[in-house]
């Protein structure tokens, strides 16, 4: 009886430890924008795999959910997260982490200026090719602060964008759009930042 | 008499030299099937019956003439361009770095010797076999007996920019180099031999099919198939109901076609060209 009670004291304490050891990751997820292409998101959900200690890497195409769990202990930042998602060629619009801790911190996408009476609409050039072509170089127009609305065509390759005057111009847009990866008709991307999108978003790019 | 039967002779000769005529045809479509909760990547065809790689649910299904699922394989890690020899189903995982070879129940993984970087296509004709390497920019081809691999990262001619698909015939190896936008062919040393399709400004050419007459090729990007003869002459262009195509396949005299992202399976067939459209 002695043996089968410690027995049993021993086994219910190891799968507390099993438990608590499966507790100790944060779960991030984050909502995408512009999956399209398999063959780039699944290369982009591959390579995540491959950092060390992640675990549960899924991406939901259709809803452009990204979530993977990752060591607590490690303490991944929102930003850091945010950044990795970048580079890897996905475009986060909302970030939430649930902390091992019980903790969850959010982030929401950014937001756009209200029309003022200065609101002014241009349209230009912005060389890319695909859906998450769209999704960054609008992000990137939305990242300046005075944009209010953006449409890009992929068909056309022209993009709409509405500011306030009194706060931007449209030379500050197209520099956010070239520094994240895209010619605009007067600014050029770095070829580093160009070569770094992934392979669907390389789009013919502008010679002058 | 001997004049009016030479005569009745060389009619008869005649007419049958003018019925040979061969009649100008294209495709047209004919059919569209809606598949449920599938968005396919692959095709391949075994005992007539229709196998789709679908890779967002790590897949393989097996689908009637409705698009109602039969069969399914599941467990895969985003299987990609299947082929078949008629008895196995050869599966390349993009995710799991490998390719599986499906048989009666059983999952085998096929030895290749080398070490792939997410295979997104294969295509297997008598005893040689070919997968498309993606992030390795190269194409692996076995005669038989021995592997080689041909292709390096870059946009010269026999160079690659992710090839996604690649099929065998009897002389030849074809690829589809796909964010190069355009179709690839090499003789089975690995030597190139020629390119097509690379002025038709095509956005990720993925998926390729050849057929003794044709080449196939989807745009995918742009919602086209385009088809061009042997030389790389475009002969046609199919838009009707497609979207985001990925691959597509002849059976019984009918081309399939599949769409990822509506997932749609267009059958489009051989028609007389109506001269009063064009």
């Amino acid at each position: 009886m002695k043996k089968t009670i410690i027995m049993t004291l021993v086994v219910g304490m190891m799968t507390m430890f099993g438990a608590n050891a499966q507790k100790a990751m944060d779960k991030f997820m984050v909502q995408v924008d512009g999956l399209g292409c398999p063959f780039c998101a699944y290369g982009l959900e591959k390579k995540f795999k491959e950092f060390k200690g992640i675990k549960n890497v899924k991406i939901d195409i259709e809803t452009g959910d990204f979530s993977f769990n990752y060591p607590a202990e490690k303490a991944l930042t929102m930003e850091a997260v945010e950044k990795q998602v970048e580079k890897a060629g996905y475009t986060p619009v909302t970030s939430k982490i649930e902390r091992a801790n019980g903790k969850v911190e959010e982030s929401k996408g950014v937001k756009l200026s209200d029309n003022s009476e200065g609101t002014i609409a241009k349209k230009v050039f912005v060389a890319g090719n695909c859906g998450m072509c769209e999704a960054r170089i609008s992000k990137a127009a939305k990242s300046v602060n005075g944009v209010s609305e953006i449409s890009w065509n992929k068909d056309t390759k022209m993009m709409e964008v509405s500011f306030d005057a009194g706060i931007t111009d449209l030379s500050k847009i197209e520099k956010a759009i070239a520094k994240a990866g895209h010619d605009t008709k007067n600014h050029k991307a770095q070829k580093e930042t160009y070569d770094g999108l992934p392979a669907c978003c390389h789009y013919e790019r502008i010679t002058k | 008499m001997k004049h009016l039967y030479l005569l009745v002779v060389a009619t008869i000769l005649f007419s049958a030299c003018k019925q040979k005529e061969e009649v100008p045809k294209e495709w047209k479509l004919s059919n569209i099937v809606q598949l449920e909760g599938v968005n396919p990547i692959g095709i391949a065809e075994v005992d007539g019956s229709i196998w789709l790689s679908d890779g967002d649910h790590n897949r393989l299904v097996q689908i009637n003439n409705q698009g109602k699922i039969l069969k399914t394989i599941d467990s895969l890690d985003r299987p990609m361009h299947i082929a078949t020899d008629g008895a196995s189903l050869f599966i390349p995982q993009y995710g799991r770095d490998n390719v599986a070879v499906y048989k009666n129940g059983n999952m085998e993984e096929l030895v290749v010797g080398d070490s792939l970087d997410a295979p997104a296509g294969v295509d297997v004709y008598e005893r040689e076999k070919a997968i498309a390497d993606f992030y390795n920019n190269r194409i692996l081809f076995n005669n038989g007996k021995n592997w080689i691999s041909f292709g390096k990262e870059g946009k010269k001619q026999g160079e690659f920019y992710y090839p996604t698909d690649v099929q065998i015939t009897d002389s030849l190896i074809w690829v589809a180099d796909a964010y190069n936008n355009r179709i690839q062919v090499f003789d089975k040393q690995g030597n190139f031999v020629k390119m097509m399709g690379q002025d038709q400004k095509m956005n990720a050419a993925t998926g390729i099919y050849v057929s003794d007459k044709e080449v196939f090729i989807t745009d995918f990007e742009n919602d086209r198939v385009l088809i061009f003869d042997k030389n790389g002459n475009l002969k046609q262009t199919l838009k009707d109901e497609i979207e985001k195509p990925t691959d597509m396949i002849i059976m019984n005299n009918t081309l399939y076609i599949i769409n990822y992202r509506n997932g749609k399976l267009s059958s489009y067939t051989l028609n007389a060209v109506d001269h009063k459209e064009s």
